[in-house]
């Protein structure tokens, strides 16, 4: 694989990751700031 | 081409995969999985929506008293906890006239003598006159001294009263705590549920926003001794607090469980005869001096049988015997 290629390829993995991580943690935060404090519990076994 | 260096970056790209894997499924497991939505309909109950709480719109979680007399002239504003909507939300639909509450759909209009905020919204509203009647739990230090710096003084009139119950997951084998022991936990002295007969896993003291009615009450419990922060909370078995109303309608699901203190299960008998230890007064507060005399008409309403029996029919303790 040429450096260049393989360059390329490293930052679309990158960039997909940070974003699917980026998704995740204000999907999680969105979840926790409407969530009770009884229901959390509940979930956390 | 060079295959030791083809199977280098193959080896990196895929290390990075991995590596992205691991961190999202990190963060699921210890973060998202317990706050996503396991709502099953006893909990949806409990989740306080406010349109399910809207006065004279037929809704079955308002109770009012229907023969009562209406207020007439300047309405005083009402404000109050979330917990406690249904509880103000009963009294405006028994004394107050229908067209001066306003609701646009998703929440009260600025003109609605009836508001919605929270514990917190409400003391900044009572003090800074956007509100003339709040239905809360005892103000923090911090709220009081706002007052004070406001040179407003409040009224705080006790309209009924809840248990304060420490909750724990159903699975957790704790099912009983000390006074000392809960001020153990969050002091940060007591860190493992084994300290307490239980797992040896840590525990998870959980908390609430500063100023919310339950963290005030943890605070009036701990008295001067400070909370400390759990900075291991997202590995642990938790342990939270609020008040028996919120807890009760979920107890049937079976994901939580109300922990005794001393023994003593909070129930209408055990707070009335003051064997469990901790409780706290639902209050209407209204400023001192008020001139408005609609605000000492709702709050005498909210007194008499009537009015303790919507507090009752909410789901609350009242303050005189019925």
């Amino acid at each position: 694989m040429k450096d260049k290629t393989f360059v390329i390829i490293l930052a679309v993995i990158m960039a997909v990751g940070v974003a699917a991580t980026t998704a995740l943690l204000i999907y999680g935060y969105n979840l926790w700031k409407e969530i009770s404090i009884v229901e959390m519990i509940a979930n956390w076994g | 081409m060079d295959k030791k260096k083809l199977a280098k970056q193959l080896g990196v790209i895929a290390l990075i995969i991995a590596l992205f894997i691991g961190l999202d499924t990190g963060i699921y497991q210890l973060f998202i999985k317990r706050v996503i939505s396991h709502h099953s309909p006893g909990m949806q109950k409990m989740s306080v929506e406010v349109g399910n709480y809207v006065p004279f719109t037929g809704s079955a979680n308002v109770f009012s008293e229907d023969g009562a007399k209406k207020l007439e002239g300047d309405i005083p504003v009402i404000d109050g906890a979330a917990a406690l909507l249904p509880v103000y939300a009963g009294f405006v639909q028994s004394i107050y006239p229908e067209d001066s509450v306003i609701f646009n759909g998703e929440d009260y209009d600025a003109k609605s003598a009836m508001h919605y905020t929270n514990t917190r919204g409400a003391y900044k509203d009572i003090v800074d006159g956007n509100a003339d009647i709040i239905i809360c739990a005892q103000p923090s230090d911090e709220q009081l001294a706002y007052a004070k710096e406001k040179g407003v003084e409040l009224e705080l009139v006790p309209i009924g009263s809840d248990a304060f119950v420490f909750i724990v997951n159903a699975n957790n084998p704790v099912s009983d705590i000390t006074i000392d022991q809960i001020k153990g936990i969050y002091s940060g002295k007591i860190t493992n549920w084994r300290e307490l007969g239980g797992k040896n896993v840590p525990i998870a003291a959980m908390r609430r926003n500063k100023n919310s009615g339950s963290q005030t009450a943890l605070e009036k419990i701990m008295g001067d001794t400070p909370i400390k922060p759990d900075y291991t909370a997202l590995f642990g078995s938790p342990i939270g607090f609020s008040f028996r109303y919120y807890v009760t309608g979920m107890l049937a699901e079976g994901g939580v469980k109300i922990l005794t203190i001393n023994g003593v299960a909070p129930t209408t008998e055990t707070l009335a005869d003051g064997t469990y230890p901790v409780s706290g007064n639902l209050y209407a507060v209204y400023r001192k001096g008020e001139t408005n005399e609609n605000v000492y008409k709702a709050v005498d309403f909210m007194l008499s049988p009537e009015g303790q029996k919507i507090v009752e029919k909410s789901g609350y303790i009242p303050i005189h015997q019925l």
